[in-house]
């Protein structure tokens, strides 16, 4: 007796505990319906998320669609290349995803290609320029969803009160500038650098590129993290940092929470600042600022550059719904759609040659769209560029207040060193 | 005769920690042979499995530039906060073991720290150490203490300090807790004995409650040497680990190599001596109190 209750016992509760720990709802078979999954960083826009604009454009998808439905999933940009990591690592591979690189995947022979994701005529439409820096060994494996193009933003009003008329165009035109800017203006940084783990990679091109640097050398085949030019822009940074004309520890300053906030607050004199920002400014109080933009700054001998950045659309091959991503792609892509997107995201420049047409008439995109040809690219097509990516966002900044040989050093060790 | 009058079920006690059992081979010992079976695996940047690849995900980890300080300060971390927070928490407990008016509300608000989410009281703490915006260099001007504000968080020393300001402010109401009742265990009528011998207070709390409150102590520290060791969100909240890597423990490192690096091989490695380190830790702690024990 008592031996059959110990028996009962242990089974029930070896049947409890399997059904607790495994506790997941078995998948449920539909015939016809394919359901596309998506993971999709979040543009800034009007303060707003996507998700809204995604779901809207899922449902009317479906409408069109029977038989396919979307899944959209929305995240922050902090977060989203851990998120698509994790759900790769895990098996839940998404089937589309629109976040900004693509090189490691199309490395490892993940995704489908540019070709196979959008129809012909779809892909006929997308600028050639966006599209070449969607190429991994000469085939695109990413289709771009927009772009944007950074320029030096300032405050008109901290430079009137410091008196300065013309803006800088070289390292020593600057240093004056900002000398005149907090003589004037007490509590008001020059220039506001966010080398922060935000996007630490983006101010480093830009002040890199000034001075003729580059993150890789195409013709090498290498990465140049530490090339006498990086090396030479990150001390005349420091140079910057220690007579204080740009804010305290630049390697904690994150672009949005840090930078752009001191912008809007009238702290900061200058600013890298990209398409959106002044729509950024307008949600998140800055409005009041009175705005004015040009060109960066160049080291000497060298040239004003910009920084070009364009994101994204991968699509995975791992659940097979070739034809499907397909449909939703050239869906999305219909002008009216992407319309709709572009206007969600807020004021970035346009993928495709039809939408560039009408941006190419907007005042505040035809400047930026201008510069696009002259703009230096992230090394995106690089497999390990994630890696490098990651490093110099971790690191980069303490070039600023540390030894810019030894940081840059260390950072170009790890990129070698990355597989 | 004897064994027989006793009568043993064919599964002896087993079904009724079956459950637990099951539990911990699920939700334990699973993902750790996971993880160690990660950690001697080539896994490519984008998180798929390429292989059995030997130690060369270790030989990576030990090469790795930013390891050898991550120890010292990880060390560093478990050892100070552990130590404070156990010499903050004597006294604390003795005193709310006290009667005094207001007990239960004193009681009960120092549980808050413990109740509140760590994410939470991690990224108040961030605010109010803020450089631009925080409230601390506020008050600190308006004393006329500082003159300039302070970038709390933006000083590796400064940061780190304040980390473990935080960790011992959420480890405290735990440990008074626990010591709280291990105080309540002690007799008073020894106590009372004791003071009709004409002992005076420090040496009834050094010659009696102390020696009984020994169990109690060790349970807290085991549990905050466990927890202070794998506290992520305090670190991850305030500083991110930096700037660079100058506030990180092994178990933020661990984090950064796999989402920064890209390298979840050489990260799985990292977890895995993050395990070993924690298990070193809990036996020495464990020999050198049962070593105690036994000499008296």
């Amino acid at each position: 007796m008592k031996k059959s209750t110990r028996r009962v016992a242990f089974s029930a509760s070896l049947v409890l505990a399997a059904t607790g720990v495994v506790g997941i709802s078995l998948p449920v078979a539909h015939a016809a319906t394919v359901n596309l999954t998506m993971v999709a960083a979040d543009y800034p826009g009007d303060g707003k998320t996507q998700q809204a604009q995604w779901d809207g454009l899922s449902k009317a998808f479906t409408a069109a669609n029977p038989g396919i439905t979307m899944t959209v999933n929305v995240v922050s940009w902090d977060v989203i290349d851990d998120k698509v990591k994790t759900l790769i690592a895990t098996g839940k591979t998404p089937d589309i995803v629109n976040k900004g690189d693509y090189s490691a995947p199309a490395a490892a022979g993940l995704l489908y290609k540019a070709s196979e994701m959008v129809s012909a005529s779809t892909l006929a439409d997308i600028v050639p320029t966006f599209l070449n820096n969607s190429m991994y060994n000469g085939t695109a494996y990413a289709v771009p969803d927009l772009a944007s193009a950074r320029a030096l933003f300032y405050n008109k009003d901290i430079l009137k009160k410091a008196g300065v008329t013309k803006l800088p165009t070289t390292y020593d035109e600057l240093i004056t500038v900002l000398s005149k800017i907090k003589a004037k203006n007490p509590g008001v940084y020059g220039y506001a650098v966010p080398m922060g783990p935000e996007e630490a990679q983006a101010e480093f091109s830009i002040w890199a590129g000034g001075n003729g640097g580059r993150m890789y050398d195409y013709t090498a085949k290498k990465w140049t993290i530490n090339s006498a030019a990086n090396i030479g822009a990150m001390t005349f940074l420091k140079k910057l940092n220690d007579l204080k004309y740009i804010e305290p520890n630049p390697a904690k300053c994150d672009r949005t929470a840090c930078a752009q906030t001191l912008f809007a607050a009238g702290k900061a004199a200058f600013i890298n600042g990209s398409v959106f920002l002044p729509a950024w400014l307008k949600a998140n109080g800055g409005a009041g600022i009175n705005l004015g933009s040009g060109s960066f700054v160049h080291g000497p001998g060298q040239e004003a550059v910009t920084l070009g950045v364009q994101d994204y659309f991968t699509a995975y091959k791992a659940n097979g719904h070739q034809a499907e991503i397909q449909k939703f792609m050239d869906f999305l892509y219909q002008p009216a759609n992407y319309a709709d997107f572009l206007t969600a995201a807020g004021g970035f420049i346009p993928a495709t040659k039809s939408a560039g047409a009408v941006a190419a008439k907007d005042p505040a995109l035809a400047p930026f769209i201008a510069l696009l040809p002259k703009a230096i690219f992230y090394p995106g097509d690089i497999a390990t560029f994630p890696a490098v990516k990651g490093a110099l966002q971790q690191s980069v900044g303490l070039a600023v207040t540390g030894n810019p040989a030894k940081v840059l050093g260390d950072i170009q060790k790890k990129a070698l060193a990355a597989k | 005769m004897a064994t027989g009058s006793i009568r043993r079920g064919r599964f002896g006690a087993l079904p009724w920690i079956g459950p637990a059992v099951v539990l911990i081979l699920v939700m334990v010992v699973w993902p750790a042979i996971e993880m160690i079976r990660t950690s001697l695996h080539e896994i490519d940047q984008t998180g798929i499995a390429k292989g059995w690849n030997g130690i060369s995900n270790y030989r990576s980890l030990i090469h790795n530039p930013d390891l050898p300080q991550t120890l010292v300060r990880t060390l560093l971390w478990v050892s100070i906060v552990v130590v404070l927070t156990v010499l903050i928490s004597l006294p604390v407990a003795q005193i709310l073991h006290g009667k005094f008016p207001g007990r239960k509300v004193v009681r009960y608000s120092i549980i808050v720290p413990w109740a509140a989410s760590v994410v939470m009281t991690a990224t108040i703490w961030r605010w109010i150490l803020d450089g631009f915006y925080g409230i601390l260099n506020r008050i600190l001007q308006d004393f006329g203490i500082l003159k300039d504000p302070i970038d709390w968080l933006g000083n590796p020393n400064s940061a780190f300090v304040f980390l473990m300001v935080v960790a011992i402010f959420v480890s405290v109401p735990f440990t008074t807790y626990v010591l709280l009742a291990g105080l309540t265990t002690v007799p008073d009528d020894i106590l009372e004995a004791s003071s009709i011998d004409g002992a005076n207070g420090w040496k009834r709390y050094k010659e009696i409650t102390f020696p009984l409150l020994r169990s109690a102590l060790l349970v807290s520290a085991v549990i905050n040497l466990i927890n202070v060791f794998n506290s992520f969100p305090i670190i991850w909240a305030m500083t991110g680990g930096g700037p660079g890597y100058s506030t990180d423990t092994t178990t933020t490192l661990a984090y950064k190599i796999s989402f920064r690096d890209q390298d979840i091989g050489q990260s799985a490695a990292m977890a895995t001596v993050n395990f070993a380190i924690i298990l070193v830790f809990i036996s020495i702690f464990l020999k050198v109190s049962k070593w105690r024990e036994t000499s008296e």
